[in-house]
């Protein structure tokens, strides 16, 4: 019984001193694990990215003509919140894109599609959970981005290729075309890939691209100023609007590329694309 | 006229007596009606063991008050060693008391809705002072309860202590015994990660199987409170875990422990004649009283129990780490019921879902139930019951047996490919790859049969296993599988592991899986 007595005192002191350990040591244990979960949340919102944004949004986040680039400087910066007069803090403003899309194109874009509502709350498929997974992972692009600086400007404009249709283009090399229309410049996310765009390859009702423009300069209501296939090719990279496709009225190909690309880029890619037919 | 009169009896006291006597004998007053009958003397002759006077004022409190009167006022003394009991009634219900302090306290950080459920869980593990210490302790209680409670029923057995006149005390236990199971079960869920989501899916799919379809399907709306877990189901579980059970629960422990009191502690079997029951009739010199002498060492077990697990919780054990949301979309690879019904599962994959589901389960379960209104024999000597002592044997093992069959380990058809990936980056647990070191992962191609050639120790021992793993899964006719481990920089603190097979199909043609895990510096897996 004496026993018993002093041995549950000890005890008694014991717990005490158990639980005093873990209060010393609880804020720092609460700071790692609040560490931890926001981690975990930066890697299940990149798995997230991979399976629902890097279509459009491109790998890496790098942006393709269908959406912007998010890992870029100007959307941590400010600029793009200012752009489209945003008054909340980046945060906000990437998970209020994400959750409720953006049903109408910000202003100074031009994106063939707009961003879809991925939110649960606003009739998407995301939880919360999971849409601030994603703009976690977003945000963790901040520092290089910001360190990487603005993205790659325009072209001088005595390097780029201009509006100009008429011009004598250097001879092309369709290899490299097709490198840039797959790679760099992302033109295969639309042309090949989904029906936002004319599909380039042929197939049993349309022959390929390159017979295909020779065919376009005779439609009726044909709007364009091009004489030759080649010509009919460069006027729609540069100037697609000059003539829209019966079809393909509502989905705009960017008109940034007169400014984006050297004379001897549009060769190639016309180069390329004429080898389907 | 004054319609109120302060009256102070104290200050007549004080009055006539003077301040040292009055303030004694109004202490007096007051212990002694705290402790329905012991005054400080008395106390302090309890906790000195001194020799008690008569009228003993130790009985009193046995009679009088609330919280005694469920406890026999002395013991045998043939009770009073570590056999027969193991103490495990007594485990039991402390750690029935255990789950309900810590589960209140979780409680008040908790709403059951699928919205917050998983943010609330982040929250107390992140937020809230002590609150991870609190899951671990709930979490550690749970499994020793199950444990304990299990025991508890298994020496009732051996011991022959279910036999008259305690069959009813018996089936007051086993109602206790599944009160914890599925107190236990219930709890599982409320987490909402992953694990939780699907464990007790396996669980609760057995409802659905049972025929005809009709009762199936409207007993697992019951249970489910939809077709799939959701708002309704999750609500139901934390309400049958915080509510419904706890109160069957402690009325059941209730007439357990009034039962206990009414019969006595039944004897070691050998300590009687054969069918008698002498528990109440205790010979003067083989008492042993409540007070002091078990009060005081139930008190030390409680400080000495609960230190250990606080030590326990604090410095060893550690619960499961919070997984994904739970997603009712994805289902992991392995899941498998908590380890108390992997029994179950092991029957489930024996073969028909209705037999050994619904059959055979509950015809066991109701055989234990009543075991002692059909299984009257008088004897509770071990060597009169070999019968009954061998079939306790061979179920425990059935038992375990059963338990490794419900396993991942048995029988569980999965491609080999997806085998060796989880066996690196499992879905139900962290797993080798998350617990590495981070810094250790360098940026780069490696292929795990020449892990030797790895940079760091942990690249190479992760290579290794995954060479080891597949070699074991693909099996001698798949020589040319090869398993690759890339690791990318993918962002700040962030790195890409892809792990691919690849391998010839018998037919010439490429095979190729792979699954990316991303991992930050900060996620702190452990390992």
């Amino acid at each position: 019984m004496k026993g018993s007595i002093v041995l549950g005192t000890l005890g008694l002191l014991g717990l005490m001193g158990a639980l005093l350990f873990v209060t010393i040591n609880e804020v720092d244990r609460m700071q790692t694990a609040e560490r931890a979960y926001s981690a975990r949340a930066v890697e299940s919102g990149a798995l997230e990215f991979e399976s629902r944004c890097r279509s459009c949004h491109g790998p890496q986040g790098k942006g393709t003509p269908l959406a912007p680039a998010l890992n870029t400087a100007s959307l941590f910066d400010g600029s793009r919140l200012a752009a489209v007069g945003y008054a909340g803090t980046v945060d906000n403003y990437v998970r209020g894109t994400i959750s409720a899309g953006r049903p109408v194109p910000s202003a100074g874009t031009n994106y063939p599609q707009r961003m879809p509502t991925w939110g649960e709350r606003f009739g998407g498929p995301l939880r919360d959970d999971q849409v601030d997974s994603l703009v976690a992972f977003v945000m963790n692009w901040e520092d290089r981005a910001l360190a990487e600086g603005a993205a790659a400007p325009e072209l001088p404009a005595d390097q780029a290729v201009g509006t100009d249709i008429t011009q004598t283009l250097p001879s092309g090399d369709a290899a490299r075309g097709r490198t840039l229309a797959e790679g760099t410049l992302g033109c295969a996310a639309c042309h090949t890939l989904s029906t936002l765009g004319p599909a380039w390859a042929g197939d049993g009702t349309a022959a390929g691209i390159g017979p295909r423009a020779a065919l376009r300069l005779d439609e009726p209501g044909y709007s364009g100023a091009a004489a030759t296939a080649e010509q009919y090719l460069l006027e729609s990279i540069v100037d697609p609007n000059a003539y829209l496709v019966s079809g393909f009225e509502t989905v705009a190909m960017p008109a940034t590329f007169s400014g984006r690309l050297t004379p001897q880029d549009a060769a190639d890619l016309i180069a390329y694309m004429l080898t389907f037919d | 006229m004054a319609i109120f009169r302060l009256h102070l009896p104290f200050l007549d006291d004080v009055k006539a007596k003077g301040v040292k006597t009055a303030v004694k004998d109004k202490v007096d007053d007051v212990v002694t009606r705290i402790t329905t009958g012991m005054n400080p003397t008395d106390l302090r002759k309890l906790l000195r063991d001194d020799p008690v006077g008569r009228p003993n004022p130790r009985l009193k409190p046995h009679t009088e008050s609330f919280w005694f009167h469920i406890k026999p006022t002395y013991y045998n003394q043939l009770m009073d060693g570590f056999y027969p009991t193991f103490r495990l009634g007594w485990l039991s219900t402390y750690f029935f008391v255990f789950e309900i302090i810590t589960g209140i306290y979780l409680m008040i950080f908790y709403t059951p809705s699928p919205v917050v459920a998983y943010e609330n869980m982040r929250n107390i593990l992140s937020n809230v002072p002590f609150g991870d210490l609190m899951r671990d302790l709930h979490k550690l209680g749970a499994e020793a309860m199950v444990a304990v409670v299990a025991l508890h029923m298994l020496r009732t057995f051996v011991t022959g202590s279910y036999k008259k006149p305690r069959q009813f005390t018996w089936l007051t236990g086993m109602i206790l015994l599944g009160v914890t199971l599925i107190l236990s079960f219930s709890g599982y869920l409320l987490p909402w990660d992953q694990l939780s989501l699907w464990a007790v899916t396996i669980g609760a799919s057995m409802v659905e199987a049972a025929p005809p379809q009709i009762v199936g399907t409207t007993l697992n709306l019951l249970v489910r409170g939809a077709p799939e877990f959701g708002a309704g189901g999750l609500l139901r579980f934390y309400l049958l875990h915080v509510v419904l059970l706890p109160a069957v629960g402690v009325i059941a422990l209730s007439v357990h422990y009034y039962k206990v009191v009414i019969h006595g502690h039944s004897l070691p079997p050998e300590a009687e004649a054969v069918g008698e029951d002498t528990a109440k009739r205790i010979p003067m010199e083989q008492r042993v009283y409540f007070m002091p002498k078990i009060i005081t060492r139930e008190l030390f077990y409680v400080t000495g129990l609960t230190g250990l697990m606080i030590l326990l919780t604090a410095f060893i054990y550690n619960a499961p780490p919070l997984e994904a949301h739970a997603d009712s979309l994805l289902t992991p690879l392995h899941i498998t019921s908590p380890w108390y019904f992997l029994w179950l599962q092991g029957m489930l994959k024996i073969g028909d879902k209705i037999l050994w589901g619904l059959v055979i389960p509950p015809g066991l379960i109701g055989i234990i139930l009543l075991l002692p209104y059909f299984e009257v024999g008088p004897s509770r000597r071990y060597g009169a019951r070999r019968i009954g002592l061998s079939a306790a044997a061979m179920s425990i093992a059935a038992l375990a047996v059963l338990s490794f069959m419900g396993s991942a380990w048995y029988k569980v058809t999965s491609s080999p490919d997806q085998e060796a990936v989880a066996a690196l980056a499992p879905q139900t647990h962290p797993g080798p790859l998350r617990e590495a070191p981070w810094d250790q992962l360098t940026f780069g191609t490696y292929l795990a049969s020449q892990w030797d050639a790895a940079p760091t120790p942990a690249l190479q021992g992760l290579l290794q296993r995954f060479d080891e793993e597949l070699v074991r899964a693909v099996g001698p006719d798949q020589r040319d599988a090869e398993a690759i481990m890339i690791v990318e920089d993918w962002q700040t603190d962030l790195k890409k592991i892809t792990l691919r097979v690849v391998w010839t199909n018998p037919d010439g043609s490429p095979y190729e899986f792979s699954q990316s895990v991303y991992l930050h510096r900060d996620s702190e897996y452990g390992g």
